[in-house]
């Protein structure tokens, strides 16, 4: 196979560094000198750097840091402070919430009380950051679309971990900081209230999870089959439609009937992106609050599926009176 | 530099695919077809659990005929409505399931068998009876199979799938590193985070282990289902404990697109239902009372007795020892004897 | 007609696999091609069976219409059209479908001028059904091990199939494959609204350029992609995504019978560090 198929980048041209579009005179000045690093080159860019420092930002890596070094002198502290056992057992190590029994109360340090500072510390510094997104943009003249998409994920973050549980009246119903216990929390939720394969905004969500990977298959094939008319340029196709844009076009409607243009492919993008936390994040919020089994709630609604005996009926021994 | 990446990533990938089996292997269908609920077997894992978990041969019966074993030995307290002959058979046996190294030495003092010295002979004597109980009263557990010393022993002096209270960690009373009972990788738990002691509150204490609500939308008030999505882990750790013991998965019990629903479960969840209860019972009218029986060293890091869960009998297997019907051969098992 | 402004000259000849002019035209905005012919053939037998099983059914309700694989008694044979044997040929219709569907991209590409970059994305989605439908249940035995066509009845058989191996989550293929599909979802958010946000500046703003858009994410976090590779990186965590979700599937069962957080031991018990 002798065609270049736009995968890898076989020649990187090294030219002068770009430290970046002039920022408006109330910005700090830039960090770091700029360098190359020639693997990231035969993929996308190879410039490192340089990167903006504002107060926003490092305010906002220094509460994240201390969040972060909370969690982590926890897990440590939770082995016994053997740095072997932290390495062996990271992924089952956890910052939990409070147990159940402190409802919205301010439990003990030992008992939540850390994973309480965490949530409030985390909080901040994602915030701050989401206050970054937006600043950078507008001080290079762009529009807030970035923010805006973040903040689609910072609602779901929100569900999780303060307004659900404020809503149920227990920061235990909260997700713990860990690998595997946070996976213990999703198989958790969706075993207390009755299967969420069956909460409706839950499937609308992970429709809009493989959508969003789908589209960005569609869209990053279709713009890589196009790179030989300049297809990735898609600030100038979208102002000054090129023949990129057209057989992209073409491509789809020729297939599926219908197509988007260079400009409006990015908006489908966008908001499967963003549809996928948003529609997540209400459906979390009902669970418990309003609906407290989602099979039974399905089945109301008449969309469960009935499938013929194979064994003897069998009944609940609890309200037959069984005597054990 | 570039051979050592590669060597690396080499045993790495020989180290995480050792763990692998391989095909063929075998499937049981649980449910309707397509709804995905199946047993599935690795023949040869089945083959080498399936040696390891046979029953031993029965002795021949003993004679019936004869004085009873009460007025022949002295302070025969269970067992005493035994002829002679099948009193023997019965201690021989127990020997071969408890202490077949020990030998009778292990509860008697050989010098004088009546003696009640040391505490295995007491504590022998109250899992007879418990032994009974089982056989005669839990007949929805263990149904016409029943069970002997052998089914938790298997020829240990101490059963190999007991529990205990985990022990704290050593600066469990410190500010930081609050396990909260689990979010660690322990055994108990199958290796996953969940509460690494699913038993206390289960198979002693009667806590509710069902978290479902029976109502689509939430009750308000005393209509309200009060349980917490972290008692949904405490629960899922005793099913996850549950499934390894049998050697079964979620769907050899339940339809897992409703837990709840008994209608959309199979009978092997009554049994299973059963089984705590009957689990609860043994550790609490039998064992826990046998605590200050034990030495020292006999007792768990908090000093409490070693009780009985489901791993104790089942050890792997959907049926203790593959349902092999060991009980039929020792009558004396099957009723408990009517007190003086 | 249902052609774009600039769309007659695009309108040739060429780049066919098969069939030659034959079929090189089109309908509407569809072209049609050899593989257009056999994508209407494979979708009309296989919709027309679908309707007939929903018929043969309880109901017609679309979130409950259920037509269900054989039971695992009947292996790898054929099974009685009631009883499985409907599915089967379904999913044959299926595979044909997707697949011509593919070729038809391929030779639409081919006539664009384009490179077969979608095709080829759009195989490893094929080979994700292939595996769960075909190339699993075949290395397990049988065909009832795949799963049911019905909207809530195919959750049913994933809800079962994972808690057969009792807490899913542990399995290390689906924790990659979880984490690329969240990782593609920020990628396309981030990209979306990259593009967007220099395209549309707001009030009084000038439409900005690709140096606007590096330099943004250089000053967020020292680094962007830019406009080349981040199509790069998109395509490949969604194909990275799809793999590993083939991966993690098809080791359930064939490769590991246990349940999942146990396959962890291997590394909880290495020498030198176990407890």
């Amino acid at each position: 196979m002798a065609e270049y198929q736009n995968l890898f980048t076989s020649v990187q041209p090294v030219g002068p560094l770009h430290d970046g579009i002039e920022l408006p005179r109330d910005d700090d000045k830039r960090t770091g000198k700029p360098f190359l690093v020639h693997l990231l080159g035969r993929i996308g860019n190879a410039q490192i750097g340089p990167v903006y420092l504002g107060s926003l930002g490092v305010a906002s890596l220094i509460f994240g840091m201390a969040a972060f070094n909370i969690i982590g002198f926890n897990m440590l502290a939770s082995v016994d402070w053997n740095p072997i056992q932290l390495i062996r057992q990271l992924f089952w190590l956890a910052l939990e919430p409070p147990p159940p029994a402190y409802g919205l109360g301010i439990p003990p340090l030992a008992e939540g009380g850390w994973w309480l500072i965490v949530g409030f510390l985390l909080t901040i510094s994602i915030m701050l950051w989401w206050a970054r997104t937006y600043r950078r943009a507008r001080q290079l003249g762009l529009g807030t679309h970035v923010a805006w998409a973040f903040a689609a994920a910072i609602w779901l973050y929100l569900v999780c971990g303060f307004f659900r549980p404020i809503m149920m009246g227990s920061w235990s119903e909260a997700v713990p900081f860990g690998i595997f216990p946070h996976l213990d929390w999703v198989s958790a939720i969706s075993l207390r209230y009755g299967n969420l394969f069956y909460n409706p905004f839950h499937a609308l969500s992970i429709v809009f999870l493989y959508g969003s990977a789908l589209l960005f298959a569609m869209h990053g094939a279709t713009i890589l089959a196009v790179g030989r008319y300049g297809g990735e340029r898609e600030i100038e196709q979208i102002v000054d439609r090129g023949t990129a844009s057209e057989r992209a076009g073409l491509f789809w409607r020729w297939t599926m009937g219908f197509n988007a243009t260079m400009e409006s492919i990015h908006r489908w993008a966008w908001w499967f992106a963003v549809l996928c936390p948003l529609v997540g994040g209400i459906g979390i919020l009902l669970t418990g609050t309003v609906v407290d089994n989602w099979y039974l709630w399905s089945v109301k609604h008449h969309v469960v599926p009935a499938y013929p005996l194979v064994t003897p009926v069998v009944v609940d021994p609890a309200i037959l009176g069984v005597k054990p | 530099m570039k051979i050592i990446f590669k060597t690396a990533l080499c045993l790495m990938a020989a180290v995480m695919l050792a763990g692998c089996e391989r095909p063929p292997i075998e499937t049981v269908q649980t449910g309707f077809r397509g709804t995905g609920m199946e047993q599935i077997y690795n023949p040869r894992t089945l083959a080498k659990q399936a040696s390891l978990n046979a029953a031993p041969a029965a002795p021949d019966a003993a004679d019936a005929e004869g004085p009873k074993a009460k007025d022949v030995y002295k302070n025969v307290q269970v067992l005493g409505d035994l002829s002679v002959g099948q009193f023997n058979r019965h201690m021989a046996s127990i020997t071969q399931w408890v202490a077949p190294e020990a030998g009778c030495a292990y509860c008697h003092n050989v010098q004088n068998f009546a003696d009640d010295e040391k505490y295995t002979k007491v504590v022998a004597r109250r899992m007879i009876e418990m032994t009974q109980k089982v056989n005669q009263d839990y007949k929805a557990h263990v149904a016409e199979t029943g069970v002997t010393c052998y089914t938790c022993h298997r020829g240990n002096n101490v059963p190999t799938q007991v529990w205990t209270a985990p022990k704290d960690r050593l600066y469990a009373n410190s500010l930081l590193g609050d396990l909260a009972g689990q979010n660690m990788a322990t055994k108990a738990a199958g290796l996953s985070s969940l509460p690494s002691d699913p038993f206390t509150p289960y198979l002693k204490d009667a806590l509710p282990i069902r978290v479902n609500s029976d109502t689509a939308m939430t009750g308000a008030g005393s209509y309200a289902n009060r349980a917490s999505t972290k008692q949904a882990e405490f629960t899922y750790s005793l099913m996850v404990h549950m499934s390894e013991s049998l050697g079964v998965n979620c769907t050899y019990c339940h339809n897992t697109r409703n837990f709840a629903s008994w209608e959309e479960s199979r009978p092997q969840r009554v049994t299973a239902w059963h089984g705590i209860r009957m689990a609860r019972d043994l550790n609490n009218e039998y064992i826990i009372p046998l605590t200050d029986k034990f030495p020292a060293n006999r007792l768990g890091p908090k000093g409490d007795v070693a009780k009985v869960n489901c791993s104790t009998c089942h050890q792997g297997a959907y049926k203790p020892l593959y349902g092999a019907k060991m009980a039929k051969d020792f009558p004396e098992l099957q009723t408990l004897a009517a007190k003086p | 007609m249902s052609m774009l402004s600039f769309e007659r000259q695009y309108r040739v000849r060429g780049g066919t696999l098969f069939g030659g002019d034959l079929f090189d035209f089109w309908v509407g905005p569809f072209y049609v091609g050899f593989f257009g012919i056999t994508t209407m053939f494979f979708v009309l037998t296989g919709t027309t069976m679908i309707l007939w099983g929903a018929a043969m059914g309880p109901t017609w309700n679309v979130w409950q219409i259920n037509i269900a694989p054989p039971d695992i008694s009947y292996g790898l044979r054929l099974a009685p059209m009631m009883e499985g044997g409907l599915w089967q040929l379904i999913t044959v219709c299926a595979i044909g479908a997707f697949v011509s569907w593919a070729l038809r991209e391929v030779e639409i590409a081919r006539k664009l001028g384009m490179g077969l970059h979608v095709p080829v994305a759009f195989g490893m989605a094929i080979l994700a059904y292939v595996s769960l439908q075909v190339i699993r249940p075949v290395l397990m035995g049988a065909w009832g091990h795949a799963f049911p066509y019905g909207i809530y009845s195919h959750l049913d058989w994933v809800s079962n199939t994972a808690y057969q191996y009792l807490h899913f989550h542990y399995n290390p293929w689906h924790m990659i494959a979880a984490s690329l599909f969240f990782a593609a979802t920020l990628a396309l958010s981030m990209h979306g609204g990259l593009v967007l946000s220099a395209t549309n500046p707001g009030k009084g703003q000038v439409v900005k350029s690709p140096e606007h858009e590096d330099t943004f994410f250089r000053d967020l976090i020292g680094y962007s992609v830019g406009t080349l590779g981040i199509h790069r990186l998109g395509l490949f965590l969604a194909l990275a995504g799809v793999w590993f979700g083939i991966v993690c599937i098809v080791v359930s069962g064939p490769f590991w019978t246990g349940a999942w957080p146990e396959w962890w031991g291997w590394w909880l018990n290495m020498p030198i560090w176990r407890t």
